[in-house]
């Protein structure tokens, strides 16, 4: 006789099925498994912002964990102002940032692989061979290059590039999360633009 | 204007690499249980980090670090040591604070002499009073030319040498 396993129920008490105010007070109370869940939920956004703001691996492993232990660590002062992950958000850009500011010019770039569907985006496919002068360019090279010319902007404009550009954060969320207005916001985006649209030219001729 | 957005979009288009970034393959299926382990070892080591700190290094960088983590303490070790202070320049300001007992402890006074012991008689326990010190009387006591004389009084006279 085969058993069968039984099919399985989703469960509203799991930390999985749980909404993230209920997370976020069963963690307050040192409920390690509704942490477990909160990090499992945003770990690869503040991750890749990190990543994207530094361009180096390790150092996006190392920011993001502590980041993740900063705010368990003042989850008790979270009064609700703001959603979890906003505020959550906010530890890991100001951890970057301060980091940066130590690193100073010292970069040393650690880049992670791309994935298998990069080479199957219409949009790059376009950029490596149409529209780009050096037609032999791979993508790996192109990676390089944009990564390069992220890091010559300054920390603020490569923050608000990175976060909308590349994470799709709307204009609000980013002055919620930099703690700036939206005016700022903006005109840092168009001048980080500007910034990147130099350094790239010879990538994005039309 | 339009060109420049144009540009714009381009340069989006570009950074849509960014995205195709991706760590190792299983990279985030450790990342939460290697933060919980942090978590749960940070929670574990903070009580006893802080005694193990100050027995591993000097007492001095010991003390600044429980400064660092505990700034009452610094509050509470400077109150203390203005209190000691003060006492200090008080007492250093009185003349009676001085032990008067510092040169007689080296050459102790005769038993005799001590009043303490000459005011407690000793009581032996067949009744009769026994006392080591003499009878002194403090009344006069006529002499034979019928002058008055002080036994515990001896009048002394010099001579200067040479007379």
């Amino acid at each position: 006789m085969i058993m069968s396993e039984p099919a399985t129920i989703p469960d509203a008490n799991a930390p999985a099925g749980m909404l993230e105010g209920d997370l976020v007070r069963r963690a307050r109370r040192g409920e390690l498994q509704a942490y477990d869940e909160l990090v499992k939920r945003y770990q690869e956004r503040i991750y890749a912002t990190i990543y994207h703001m530094t361009s180096n691996h390790e150092d996006a492993n190392d920011l993001a964990q502590e980041s993740f232990i900063k705010a368990y660590s003042a989850l008790k002062s979270f009064k609700g102002g703001s959603s979890f992950y906003t505020w959550l958000y906010r530890i890991a850009v100001n951890k970057t940032i301060n980091f940066l500011k130590q690193r100073k010019n010292k970069y040393h770039i650690s880049l992670n692989d791309l994935d298998f569907n990069a080479e199957h985006d219409p949009d790059l496919v376009a950029l490596i061979s149409d529209k780009t002068p050096q037609r032999d360019a791979g993508l790996s090279e192109l990676q390089k290059k944009l990564n390069e010319a992220l890091l010559k902007l300054s920390e603020p404009h490569r923050m608000v590039v990175v976060l909308h550009d590349v994470q799709g954060v709307s204009h609000e969320e980013i002055a919620e999360i930099v703690g700036c207005n939206i005016g700022t916001v903006r005109s840092r985006l168009f001048y980080a633009r500007q910034q990147l649209q130099g350094y790239l030219a010879e990538y994005i001729k039309s | 204007m339009n060109e420049s957005n144009n540009n714009f979009e381009e340069l989006k288009r570009l950074l849509k690499l960014k995205q195709h970034e991706v760590p190792s393959p299983g990279y985030f299926n450790r990342f939460s249980g290697e933060v919980i382990a942090r978590v749960r070892a940070g929670e574990a080591g903070d009580a006893q980090g802080l005694i193990d700190e100050l027995r591993q290094s000097s007492w001095l960088a010991g003390l600044l670090r429980v400064f660092q983590a505990k700034p009452g303490v610094i509050g509470g070790v400077a109150t203390s040591l203005c209190l000691m202070l003060l006492i200090g320049v008080v007492l250093a300001d009185r003349p009676d604070s001085v032990p008067r007992d510092l040169f007689a402890s080296s050459t102790p006074a005769p038993e005799s002499a001590s009043p303490l012991v000459a005011a407690v008689p000793m009581v032996n326990t067949s009744g009769i009073a026994v006392s080591t010190n003499p009878v002194v009387s403090l009344q006069p006591v006529a002499t034979l030319f019928g002058q008055q004389q002080n036994p515990l009084f001896q009048s002394a006279s010099f001579a200067a040498p040479g007379q």
